[in-house]
């Protein structure tokens, strides 16, 4: 990642945050003051970083969470945690247990669950995690 | 990566499966503020090699499963 396409990189992420939601090629382009054809080169090349813009997800996932006055969607659980830390707000995270279905809505007041009862599970070890990350 | 509302809840997903790790939920809460944090930070940089597997082996994430390889 070269000096050009982190500084479109973090330039992204900011947009996304503005428009809580991921900016078109056009919109980036505009603000970026390049051509959309460039500027979806550079996204190409960034493509491992900012596809889902992590924590955040560019599309719906079980994982909503209201934070900063927006609502969000993140990959996954530990994302989920993650938007509130990224943007150090409180938040709430709506989603359900993955085996009872029963909605969980976790509020996350300075970085800790009110609920500490639930338990987070991951089944892929670590180095496997990047094997196929939609997977883990 | 999956929030169930306790350890039973678990063991009934698997189904006899083999499982990977069962952490409480305030330690993923640790863990997402460790990792993203400083994620939208204007300096932010790539993590450097080793960097990841310091944030695990700090909150106590270690051993085979926790291990980047």
């Amino acid at each position: 990642m070269d000096a050009a396409d982190l500084e479109l990189r973090n330039a992204t992420y900011a947009r996304f945050i503005a428009l809580g939601r991921a900016p078109s090629a056009a919109e980036m382009g505009a603000y970026a003051g390049m051509p959309p054809d460039a500027l979806r080169d550079a996204w190409r090349r960034l493509h491992g970083d900012i596809l889902m813009a992590n924590p955040f997800s560019a599309v719906r996932t079980p994982f909503r969470v209201d934070a900063a006055g927006r609502s969000w969607f993140a990959n996954c659980a530990w994302d989920a945690f993650g938007i509130g830390s990224a943007l150090h707000v409180d938040s709430t995270i709506h989603t359900a247990c993955a085996d009872c279905h029963e909605p969980l809505d976790i509020q996350v007041r300075d970085g800790l669950p009110a609920d500490r009862s639930l338990v987070f599970h991951v089944l892929v070890p670590a180095s496997s995690w990047w094997n196929d990350i939609g997977f883990t | 990566m999956l929030l169930f509302r306790s350890e039973a809840h678990v063991e009934n997903w698997l189904k006899g499966r083999t499982g990977g790790a069962t952490i409480p939920v305030t330690k993923l809460a640790e863990l997402s503020d460790a990792w993203w944090s400083t994620r939208l930070a204007p300096d932010w940089r790539p993590r450097a090699a080793g960097e990841g597997q310091s944030i695990l082996d700090r909150l106590g994430l270690t051993g085979e499963f926790w291990n980047f390889g």
